[in-house]
């Protein structure tokens, strides 16, 4: 195994996974409690069931993906999860 | 990394997830592997306590009459009620959430027994999903090492093209192959088992990892969801919070206090004292509840109001009495007239999923043969680990560039972590018996000891050459664990019954397989040297 020579791509992949991935699958975890035709008590506990299988699998292509920047892009399509999920809260937000 | 394929970079991700978070992991699957057994292990740690196979009802009534001609006033009871893997009989009074031990008085003539305080298995258990950290950042920790272990073990799969010809091939003695061949078997062999093992260690936080789910529907009010899908459960809870409100606090607080055995007296802020009625023999309250769970499977009962009018007596199960998890249910009997009060209400079907997997995390149901199956896998998935991290340093040893200083610190931390760990979980086991039975806070000495021995072992590993401290930690190991029978017949003079007698056969094994490890070790190490005399430069302590 050759270490790497640059440090930061391997660093920006890393808390791109990590945090970044995290934050990705929180989103995507709301949003799919939010779209399940479910009871609510049951939709939190399928969600988050599926949460730890997300996030395996966004860390995993994270380090996967051709380039570091391909690894950041997944961040963009938390946005509109987030609103999916935190819907009713950002209505009330916004008044 | 720049334009590698798939499998180069899940082969450097597995490396490097493996080994930065493979110490923990190896501390992890050590402590859940002997936590198995947690409930034998403090039995074998209180030899002062001796099984009289005493039936549970009849050891409520000898508790009952104990507690009523010495706590008669009290408000709240707690006894635990002697069980298959833990045939002791202990008491305690005021609010605790988590059942007796207070005062252990022997299940056939209700004397109080002087047992001497430990930390037992129960440390094991602690140890393994907080680390020994304040109890919500071990969790984090632990559960960020468990997510390592999903990518890990997931990557390891992509990495592994030949997966099914692997299995079959084992090249012993060969160097870097055997430690390939031996990190594959374990891995491949046990797969489902890690997966499984590492999967359902996340979902018992679930709510606690991923709080999405909550936050979105219930606005992050976690109670708010409790009451949805529980509401009998959390009817229950908050009813009796608001009957001893102080007493709940305590409960709670307690927590990461361990080993407060003192009885508290709260509780006695209750409004209107009702009046005074016989309580019914708890002896026929556990029949009862046994009708519904099973003979032997009754663990605890908690009395409210006992002597009152309005004495109410929960029956807890053990943990293992179905395979899903449900800790902290009972059935709840009038404790005049002895009838059900509340049965347990049956889990949604959503989480009884969750539950059932928390339950085949913590291996409670099945019994013995269950119970081993686990802790052969778990010794397999600690095997796995560990041959992994070894693979490491021998891979890396062979590369000129290797960072010489990076890799002293590697090859040391693996000696710490599977040597010295190995080490100071029997030398726990020996300072139990060593230390002084009426030592003030006793279990502070054995922590002491404990993470003194494993401090050592860094210390250790640090200063002699790898390939030594291997083999003089798992000598030590070994040497400890073999002659632990000899101890226990010197300082104590109990009859070994069937529970103790397993603890040290296991050790013994246990000790056996160290042993043997420390004494392969020099083989290795020629052959390897016959098989490469051409290395010109010695790098300094090498090992294999």
């Amino acid at each position: 195994m050759k270490a790497p020579l640059q440090p930061w791509p391997i660093v920006s992949r890393t808390i791109a996974a990590v945090l970044g991935g995290y934050l990705f699958t929180y989103c995507c975890t709301a949003a799919l409690a939010r779209l399940l035709p479910l009871a609510k008590s049951d939709a939190v506990v399928v969600a988050t069931l599926i949460a730890f299988i997300i996030y395996t699998v966004v860390i995993l292509w994270a380090f996967g993906c051709r380039s570091a920047w391909r690894a950041w892009a997944v961040l963009a399509l938390a946005a509109p999860l987030a609103v999916i999920g935190f819907w009713p809260q950002l209505m009330e937000l916004l008044g | 990394m720049k334009q590698k394929t798939v499998t180069q970079s899940m082969s450097w991700l597995h490396t490097w997830c493996g080994l930065l978070l493979g110490w923990v992991l190896f501390a992890i699957f050590l402590t859940g592997t002997l936590a198995v057994f947690d409930k034998e292990i403090s039995w074998w740690m209180q030899p002062e306590l001796t099984d009289q196979a005493q039936s549970p009802a009849a050891a409520a009534n000898v508790a009952q009459r104990w507690l009523m001609a010495r706590h008669a006033d009290e408000s709240n009871w707690n006894i635990s009620l002697p069980t298959e893997r833990s045939p002791d009989l202990g008491v305690s009074v005021g609010e605790r959430r988590r059942g007796g031990g207070g005062t252990h008085l022997d299940p056939l003539t209700g004397e109080p027994i002087e047992a001497r305080e430990t930390i037992g298995g129960n440390f094991f258990f602690h140890f393994h999903y907080t680390l020994h950290m304040p109890r919500l950042l071990g969790v984090w920790v632990v559960g960020f090492a468990a997510m390592a272990m999903l990518v890990a073990l997931i990557s390891g799969i992509v990495i592994h093209k030949k997966i099914f010809k692997e299995f079959f091939t084992f090249r012993p003695a060969k160097g870097q192959r055997s430690w390939l061949d031996g990190h594959n078997a374990s891995a491949v062999l046990l797969l489902p088992f890690h997966l499984m093992i590492t999967y359902t260690g996340l979902v018992i936080f679930f709510l606690i990892y991923m709080p999405a789910a909550v936050d979105a529907l219930y606005d992050g009010d976690r109670q708010a969801y409790f009451r949805d899908a529980q509401p009998a459960r959390a009817a229950e809870q908050s009813q009796r919070e608001q009957q001893a409100p102080q007493g709940g606090q305590a409960a709670r607080g307690e927590q990461s206090g361990r080993g407060e055995q003192a009885s508290r007296g709260e509780g006695r802020s209750k409004p209107v004292a009702s009046p005074s009625a016989p309580l019914l023999p708890l002896g026929e309250i556990v029949s009862r509840a046994e009708k519904h769970y099973g003979a032997g499977m009754i663990g605890g009962l908690a009395v409210s109001n006992p002597g009152r009018a309005n004495a109410e007596v929960t029956a807890r199960p053990v943990l293992g009495n179905r395979m899903e998890l449900t800790k902290g249910e009972g059935m709840v009997f009038n404790g005049v007239t002895g009838e059900l009060i509340r049965a347990p209400e049956p889990s949604r079907t959503s989480q009884l999923t969750q539950r059932v997997m928390a339950g085949l995390h913590f291996a409670q149901f099945g019994g013995y043969p269950m119970r081993w199956l686990y802790f052969i896998c778990g010794l397999v998935s600690c095997a796995m680990i560990a041959t992994g991290l070894v693979l490491y340093t021998v891979k890396q040893r062979k590369q000129t560039k290797a960072n010489q200083a990076f890799l002293r610190f590697v090859e040391s931390t693996n000696v710490a972590i599977v040597a010295g760990l190995s080490l100071a979980c029997v030398a726990l086991l020996w300072s139990n018996r060593l230390l002084p039975a009426e030592l003030a806070s006793r279990q502070d000495w054995e922590l002491r000891l404990f993470f003194g021995i494993w401090a050592l072992s860094w210390l250790h590993a640090w200063v002699r050459k790898p390939l030594s401290a291997w083999r003089e930690q798992l000598s030590g190991a070994a040497v400890l664990a073999l002659t632990l029978p000899v101890l226990d017949l010197m300082t104590t003079n109990t009859s070994l019954d069937g529970i103790r007698l397993p603890v040290l056969a296991s050790v013994f094994a246990m000790g056996l397989l160290a042993g043997w490890t420390a004494w392969k070790i020099p083989t290795i190490v020629a052959a390897r040297k016959a098989r490469q005399p051409r290395l010109d430069r010695p790098v300094p302590g090498v090992s294999s």
